[in-house]
């Protein structure tokens, strides 16, 4: 497992040194003269050439590719061309919000994704059982964006039950009203996903001896469903977290845009619009570090319970 | 005489696996709704009841009635046309889309499994790196790079998803070119294409089309949140996200209009999963009791 784990680590820095390869050469490939674009057609050559070097854009690529790692190293991730902020400020200030969101939406996903496969798998074979199924597909062919326009429809513009924009005034219960509606656009997806893997794996679970065993004990049939069997059948669906938590962090995208929250994914889409180059190149790095590390704790875990993996 | 035995075994098998499906809800599902899209794509000027950019201010944001079933928009354009119309870049969107990802993606993949070494090595290195971007994330910023247009969303849809299709191909044929059959092939002296086209790929088929039916549904959904975020197809094209951002901003005043293309892309993905789960099951003899 140890050596497992080192390997992983290991295979994550070089893919780490190319995405940042990746996202020094935006400046290269994104269209326009970057000077151009951020002070206008009235700047003077020497206004250019200052915030050319400002840039790095004036050395050969392999040196400006040095030094934007070496400021990387030091935590430096420049400042932003509108905002005159650093890029790496600006980005710790949103991300608690992106974190609380997509932890708020992979909570509830996997709560009621459980609860739904469980049922599911209850009555399996039933006409309640169909409809489950149906509902659990709907969901997962729901996209977060219309989940979330879905909601503001029902919710705010009908019943004006929940508010359509913003995080609240700080306060506690303020905060959670505000987060009900996204983290519910962002869950929808993954429940119907979750419920589906849930009731699988609870069937195949109840399919085994060991269950036919306790049945014959004469243990209590809620006993055995929600006891033994779940403690078997929830491995594959920690197993998904992980990925799951990484596909959250992309829909948090579309519902921080929509419910207008501020956020990573907002800052993305904010500094793409704008051409903030190094907003992008901050916002993109942090948000490529975290689905690495969530997708490697995905494969972490897969490995930790299915141990044929480990020796590929 | 040969052919047309291997015909029948063929034949054999997709009977068999249509038998299955026929027995199975989610494939009459699925398959009708995929039907309805590709018919209102191929057919939407037949079948569709009004000009969808015929714009006329004095009807603007009207509710169903019986000349505009769904209503008008805020230009006045028949919803329903639109609508119909909408299929269209849908079904460019996700048939190319997966065209593009299936071959690049098969194409690495195989060179990764035959090749090996330091080809394998390096092929594997550039699907970690794309698989390291959050998708939409990587999608934002190559459309910045490269400009929104139906081609461009096609093309760098395509480039996203295919590692999926590359580690999936390069895992199969590594453990199909352990295979007896395999063996046997190259024993009776065929060479690496023949046993690549007439052993290997109709072998990893089956698991390629279940993956590109779902993501089809993928591609459909990131393209109609890219056009919703104005990043996209670009309006005056009717597409259900330009539509879906175009209601988007009349949500307090006209909320209803906002469901239609919200309903067409949701029963789109539905269709599409539906479909490929139901077929996913079908080519999959141990699965079958599930149905």
């Amino acid at each position: 497992m140890f050596i497992y784990i080192t390997k992983r680590l290991l295979w994550v820095i070089p893919t780490i040194l190319t995405v940042l390869l990746v996202l020094f050469s935006l400046s290269y490939l994104l269209p326009g003269d970057p000077a151009d674009i951020i002070l206008g057609p009235r700047a003077t050559p020497e206004m250019a050439a200052e915030l050319e070097s400002r840039l790095g854009l004036d050395k050969p690529w392999y040196q400006s590719y040095l030094i934007y790692l070496q400021n990387i190293i030091k935590g430096d991730l420049g400042s932003s061309i509108f905002k005159d902020r650093s890029v790496l400020k600006v980005i710790l200030n949103v991300l608690p919000y992106t974190v609380i969101l997509t932890l708020a939406g992979m909570g509830l996903a996997v709560f009621n994704g459980i609860s739904i496969g469980l049922l599911a798998a209850n009555y399996n074979n039933s006409y309640f059982e169909k409809f489950l199924t149906m509902i659990s597909f709907i969901t997962a062919s729901t996209p977060t964006y219309i989940a979330g326009v879905l909601l503001i429809v029902i919710f705010s513009v009908n019943f004006n039950l929940l508010p359509s924009i913003g995080i609240g005034d700080g306060g506690l219960l303020e905060t959670i009203h505000h987060l009900i509606g996204p983290a519910l656009a962002l869950s929808v997806g993954w429940t119907g996903y979750i419920a589906r893997l849930t009731r699988s794996s609870m069937l195949e679970t109840l399919d085994q001896e060991f269950i036919q065993t306790e049945k014959s004990f004469g243990i209590p049939r809620y006993y055995i469903l929600y006891k033994y069997a779940l403690k078997k059948a929830i491995k594959p669906i920690i197993t998904v977290i992980g990925l799951g938590i990484g596909r959250l962090l992309g829909g948090a995208v579309f519902v921080e845009v929509i419910f207008n929250r501020p956020g990573l994914g907002r800052l993305i889409v904010d500094s793409v619009n704008e051409r903030d180059l190094p907003m992008v190149r901050g916002g993109v790095l942090v948000a490529a570090l975290l689905f690495i590390i969530a997708n490697l704790i995905a494969d972490i875990s897969y490995a930790y319970f299915d141990p044929r993996i480990r020796q590929k | 005489m040969f052919k047309s035995q291997k015909f029948f075994r063929f034949k054999k098998k997709s009977t068999r696996v249509i038998n299955i499906m026929k027995k199975d809800y989610k494939a009459y599902l699925g398959g009708s709704i995929i039907m309805l899209i590709l018919i209102s794509a191929i057919f939407a000027p037949l079948i569709a009841p009004a000009d969808p950019y015929k714009t006329n201010v004095i009807k603007r944001l009207e509710g169903p009635s019986l000349e505009n079933l769904l209503g008008t928009d805020s230009l006045g354009r028949d919803i329903l046309s639109r609508l119909i119309y909408a299929a269209r870049p849908a079904v460019l969107v996700s048939f190319g889309g997966i065209i593009i990802s299936v071959i690049i993606g098969i194409i690495l993949g195989l060179l990764a499994a035959y090749v090996g070494g330091i080809m394998e090595s390096i092929i594997l290195f550039i699907f970690d790196v794309v698989r390291a971007f959050p998708p939409i994330i990587l999608i934002l910023v190559l459309l910045s790079i490269i400009g929104p247009s139906l081609l461009s969303v096609i093309v760098i849809l395509g480039v996203t998803i295919m590692p999926r299709y590359g580690r999936v191909v390069r895992a199969e044929t590594l453990s199909e070119k352990e295979e007896d059959f395999v063996e046997a092939a190259r024993s009776l002296g065929a060479d690496n294409s023949r046993i690549i086209f007439k052993h290997i790929l109709p072998n990893i088929f089956a698991s390629v089309l279940v993956l590109s039916g779902m993501d089809m549904a993928s591609m459909i959904m990131w393209e109609a949140g890219l056009s919703f975020l104005g990043l996209g197809l670009q309006p005056p094209l009717s597409s259900w996200g330009v539509m879906l951002q175009e209601s988007y901003q009349y949500i307090q005043t006209a909320p209803l209009m906002i469901l239609w293309p919200a309903l067409a892309i949701m029963l789109t993905m539905l269709g599409f999963s539906t479909f490929a789960e139901s077929l996913r099951v079908a080519l999959n003899p141990k699965l079958n009791q599930e149905v």
